[in-house]
C-alpha cells in the first residue's frame, strides 16, 4: 500500500526565502576619502523590477553603506544598521566611528549564522584618525583591507582625480558585457576633514552635498546615467 | 520521530538555540542595546549570544541547502575556504605564520585577509575553514579571557583558553559551524600550541598546519624544525614553509603574515609578499639567505649561458 | 550486439547522473533574444536584437539573429546559438537543393515544414525557437516554429525571452494593410521594448523586409545603445613588463637555394 505511507509521511518542501537581484557595488578608499559606488538597476531573472533601487546608503557624515544581493534582505539590514547607530546617537550624542559600525555590522550579520541575511556588504568611509578606509564583508563577517605593512607590497594610494573617472569606467564597463548592470550610477564620496581632494570636486557635473553634521568629514554624492538595454 | 523529539528536547543544539531566541524574542531588539553601545555582542553576563533561527523543521539541513558548495556548486551563499596556516613551537616561543587569499569557489575574494586573529597580547588564534566562524569566536573567546584575567587576577593558560572554545564549538556541533584554528600563546608552562576545530578535536602539540596548503607547508616544516632553533631560523623556517604553500596550492598565497611568541607576548615580525619571495626573496630580514626562494635556484642551469650553448 | 532502433541516449543518461553527482555540463551560449515578425500589405517584416548571452554575460554585442535561407525566406532564431545557426544553414542548404530539383521558387511552407520535421526528430534536444517569414508564389506567410516542432501561422509573432515585451507593442499597435514604412516603425518599436524591458535581449536593432519583389536585410537599422567614451586611457605604459634578463637572437639564416626546375604547375 504505498499511498498509504506517503500519505501518513509529511513531504518536506524546501524553504527558500532568498533571490538574487543583481547589481555590482564598489568602493575605493584613497588616503584621506573614500568612494563607494554602486548602480541602480533591480533586476529578477530576465525581468527589470525597478531602474532606480539604490543600493549605495549614507549612514553618519562618516560612513557610507553598500549592500548588494537578496534586496529585500539588504532594505532591511539597512533600516536595522540604522536604528542601531540612531539608538547610539541618543545614547553617547555622537555618531559611531567607521571601526565600531564594521563590528556592528559583523555581530549583527553573525546573530544571523544558522538564517543568514542573503547581502553582501560594503563599508566605506573615514577613520577616527582622518584616513579613508573601506571594509568588505560576506554574509557573516567583514574583512578590512589591510593597512600597507613596512616594507609593503601594496599599491599606493591613488588620488581621488584618478579614482572617480576609474568608478565610472567600472561601471560603463560593466553595463557593456554584464545584463544586470546598467540604468543608473550613484556614487558616494566621504571626504576627511580639511582633505584636499575637495578642489577636485569643485568641477564636476551634478554633484549634491549631504553632509548632516559640523564635525569635519563632508558626504557627497554624484549621479549618472548608464545604458538601459 | 528522531526529529520530533529533538524539536521538543532541551538538551539538542537546536532546541537550546530555540530556547535561547524563546528567552530573548520579546525584548529581542529593546534590549540593552538600546540603551548603551554594546555593540550585538549584548551584556556578556547572558551567556552565550542568540541566534536567529529559520523557523522549518531541520535548520542545519536549511543553511546546508543554502551553503554547501561542495554539493551544488550554483547555490547562493558561498563561505570561505581554502588556507594554509601554520603554527609550531620551539625553544624561542612560538612561531605563526599564514597567507592571507579567501576563495569563495574559484574565485580569489580577498588577497589582504588577516588569518591571524589578535586574541589578547599574549594569545593569537589562526583562521581556516569559515572565516566568519573563526573571526566571531575567537573575538568572543577574547572577551572570555579578558573575563577571567578580571575574576581570577591571572592571565588565562593556553590550555583553559582553547578548551573554552572547543566546548563551544562542540555544543553547535551539528550545526554547520566550519573551522580549524590553532590556539598559540604563552602561559605559566611557557610556549603552546593547540589545534581546535569545529568537529570538537582539541590538540595539544608542538607543529601544525591546517588548510587546504598544509600538506605543502609541513613539507617544509617537518625537513626544517628542530626545538633548538634560534629565533631567526624559526621565523624563517614559518615564512619559508607558507611560501612553499602559496606558491603549489592555487587556494593559498598573496602574502605571508609572521608573528612571534615569547614571555612577554606577541609581536609582528612582518608581511611578505609571496611572489615576491620567489623571485626576489624576503627581503632584507634576520634568516633569510638572500636571493628568491624559487625562481633563481630552478632556473640556475638555464640561466647560465654556458650550460645552454653547450 | 543489438542495436535498438532510434536514437542513441545512452550518453543521455550517463549525462544526467554525472549532473546528479555534482558536475556541471557545459553551457552552449543561448541568445536569450527578442524575435518578431509581422505581416504588412505587401509582405513580412522580420525583427531581431543583436545581443548574445551566456547566462549573465554578454557574449556578443552585435551578433546576426536574422538567417537567410532563401532569398525570399529569411528566419530569425532564438535559442541555442549553435542550434539555430546549424539548423537554419542546413535547411537552406536543403531549400536551395530542392529549387534545383524543382527548377521552381521553393514555398515557405516547404521551409516550415522541413524545419518541424527536423525539430520533432530530435525531440526538444535541438534547442531551436524560430520565427520563419517570407513570401513566395502563395504570397506572403510568417510563422513560429517551436523546439519540440509545433509550428504557428499568425499575422504577427514574436519569440524569446523578450516576446512578451515585444507583444505588447504588436498587440496595441498592429492593424491589418498597413504600408511598409508603418510596419517597419512597428517592428522597431517591438524590438526596442525587448531591448530594453528584458535584460537577456539588448545592443542594436536588425530588420528584414521581405516582399514579393525585392529582399532588403536592414542590418542594424537602429543602434541606440552605443558604447560611451571612456574617461580614461587605459593603453599599458611601455616597460610594464619586467623582464629578468634581455637576450637578442638574429633570426636571419643565411640558406642556399638550388632551383631545380621551372616554376610552372606541372598540368600534364
Amino acid at each position: 500500500m504505498p499511498a498509504m505511507v506517503s500519505a501518513a509521511q509529511p513531504v518536506q518542501r524546501s524553504f527558500n526565502p532568498y533571490t538574487e537581484n543583481g547589481g555590482t557595488i564598489l568602493a575605493i578608499a584613497g588616503a584621506d576619502f573614500s568612494v563607494i559606488a554602486g548602480d541602480t538597476r533591480q533586476s529578477e531573472g530576465y525581468s527589470i523590477q525597478t531602474r532606480y533601487a539604490p543600493k549605495v546608503f549614507r549612514l553618519t557624515d562618516k560612513a557610507v553603506l553598500a549592500v548588494n544581493g537578496f534586496a529585500a534582505d539588504g532594505n532591511m539590514f539597512v533600516k536595522k544598521v540604522r536604528q542601531r547607530l540612531e539608538w547610539y546617537r541618543h545614547a553617547h550624542a555622537k555618531d559611531m566611528p567607521i571601526r565600531a559600525i564594521a563590528r556592528l555590522i559583523q555581530t549583527m550579520l553573525y546573530a544571523r549564522r544558522f538564517f543568514p541575511f542573503y547581502v553582501y556588504n560594503i563599508l566605506g568611509g573615514i577613520e577616527e584618525d582622518g584616513t579613508g578606509a573601506v571594509y568588505s564583508f560576506d554574509l557573516l563577517i567583514y574583512f578590512k583591507n589591510q593597512t600597507p605593512a613596512p616594507g609593503t607590497a601594496f599599491p599606493k594610494h591613488l588620488p581621488l582625480s584618478t579614482v572617480l573617472p576609474l568608478v565610472i569606467d567600472s561601471f560603463t564597463s560593466a553595463t557593456e558585457r554584464h545584463i544586470e548592470v546598467g540604468d543608473g550610477l550613484e556614487i558616494y564620496i566621504v571626504l576627511s576633514k580639511g582633505s584636499t581632494a575637495l578642489q577636485s570636486l569643485q568641477t564636476i557635473r551634478g554633484i549634491q552635498e549631504l553632509t548632516a553634521t559640523n564635525d569635519g568629514e563632508r558626504v557627497f554624492v554624484i549621479r549618472r546615467e548608464l545604458k538601459k538595454d | 520521530m528522531n526529529s520530533f523529539v529533538e524539536r521538543y528536547s532541551a538538551t539538542s543544539a537546536v532546541g537550546q538555540l530555540r530556547k535561547a531566541q524563546r528567552l530573548t524574542e520579546e525584548e529581542e531588539e529593546f534590549s540593552d542595546a538600546a540603551w548603551g553601545s554594546q555593540a550585538g555582542f549584548g551584556n556578556i553576563m547572558n551567556g552565550p549570544p542568540s541566534f536567529t533561527v529559520p523557523n522549518v523543521r531541520d535548520p542545519a539541513a536549511f543553511l546546508r541547502l543554502h551553503t554547501d558548495d561542495h554539493a551544488d556548486p550554483n547555490c547562493r551563499i558561498k563561505i570561505q575556504h581554502g588556507t594554509t596556516t601554520l603554527a609550531f613551537r620551539f625553544q624561542g616561543g612560538v612561531i605563526v605564520a599564514v597567507d592571507s587569499r579567501a576563495t569563495a569557489g574559484s574565485y580569489i575574494a580577498s588577497g589582504t585577509v588577516k588569518k591571524v586573529i589578535e586574541i589578547n597580547p599574549y594569545l593569537l588564534g589562526t583562521m581556516a575553514g569559515g572565516a566568519a566562524d573563526c573571526q566571531y569566536w575567537e573575538t568572543y573567546l577574547g572577551m572570555h579571557c579578558r573575563l577571567h584575567e578580571l575574576r581570577n587576577r591571572e592571565r588565562i593558560s593556553v590550555s583553559a583558553a582553547s578548551k573554552y572554545l572547543s566546548n563551544l564549538v562542540y555544543s553547535y556541533k551539528g550545526m554547520g559551524l566550519s573551522m580549524g584554528t590553532m590556539i598559540c600563546g604563552w602561559d605559566k608552562t611557557g610556549p603552546a600550541v593547540f589545534y581546535v576545530d569545529s568537529d570538537g578535536t582539541r590538540l595539544k602539540g608542538d607543529l601544525f598546519s591546517v588548510g587546504s596548503g598544509s600538506t605543502l607547508a609541513y613539507g617544509v616544516l617537518d625537513q626544517g624544525y628542530r626545538w633548538d632553533l634560534t629565533d631567526e631560523e624559526a621565523q624563517e623556517l614559518g615564512r619559508r614553509s607558507i611560501y612553499a604553500a602559496g606558491h603549489r596550492d592555487a587556494f593559498s598565497g598573496n602574502t605571508c603574515n609572521l608573528y612571534h611568541i615569547k614571555q612577554d607576548g606577541w609581536t609582528f615580525i612582518g608581511n611578505y609578499d609571496i611572489a615576491k619571495m620567489h623571485y626576489d626573496g624576503p627581503g632584507d630580514v634576520p634568516g633569510a639567505p638572500g636571493g628568491g626562494y624559487g625562481y633563481d635556484v630552478r632556473l640556475a642551469a638555464a640561466n647560465s649561458t654556458e650550460v645552454a650553448a653547450a | 550486439m543489438y542495436k535498438p532502433a532510434g536514437f542513441d541516449f545512452s550518453n543521455e543518461l550517463r549525462n544526467n547522473f554525472l549532473v546528479e553527482k555534482g558536475l556541471p555540463l557545459p553551457k552552449a551560449t543561448s541568445t536569450g533574444t527578442t524575435i518578431v515578425g509581422c505581416l504588412f500589405k505587401d509582405g513580412i517584416v522580420l525583427g531581431a536584437d543583436t545581443r548574445a548571452t551566456e547566462g549573465p554575460i554578454v557574449a556578443d554585442k552585435n551578433c546576426e539573429k536574422i538567417h537567410y535561407i532563401t532569398e525570399s525566406i529569411r528566419c530569425c532564431g532564438a535559442g541555442t546559438a549553435a542550434d539555430t545557426e546549424f539548423t537554419t544553414a542546413l535547411i537552406s542548404s536543403n531549400m536551395e537543393m530542392h529549387a534545383l530539383q524543382t527548377g521552381r521558387k521553393p514555398r515557405v511552407a516547404t521551409a516550415m515544414t522541413m524545419l518541424k520535421q527536423m525539430l520533432f526528430r530530435y525531440q526538444g534536444h535541438v534547442g531551436a525557437a524560430l520565427v520563419l517569414g517570407g513570401v513566395d508564389s502563395t504570397g506572403p506567410h510568417l510563422f513560429t516554429i517551436h523546439p519540440h516542432g509545433s509550428t504557428d501561422k499568425l499575422p504577427y509573432v514574436t519569440m524569446g525571452s523578450g516576446s512578451l515585451a515585444a507583444m505588447a507593442v504588436f498587440e496595441s499597435g498592429w492593424v491589418p494593410n498597413m504600408e511598409r514604412d508603418q510596419a517597419l516603425i512597428l517592428v522597431k518599436a517591438a524590438i526596442a521594448a525587448g531591448i530594453f524591458n528584458d535584460l537577456g535581449s539588448g545592443s542594436n536593432i536588425d530588420a528584414c523586409i521581405i516582399t514579393a519583389s525585392s529582399t532588403e536585410m536592414l542590418r542594424n537599422v537602429e543602434m541606440p545603445n552605443q558604447r560611451v567614451q571612456k574617461e580614461r586611457n587605459y593603453k599599458f605604459r611601455r616597460g610594464t613588463t619586467a623582464w629578468k634578463k634581455e637576450d637578442i637572437r638574429s633570426l636571419i639564416v643565411d640558406e642556399q637555394v638550388t632551383q631545380v626546375g621551372g616554376d610552372e604547375m606541372d598540368t600534364s
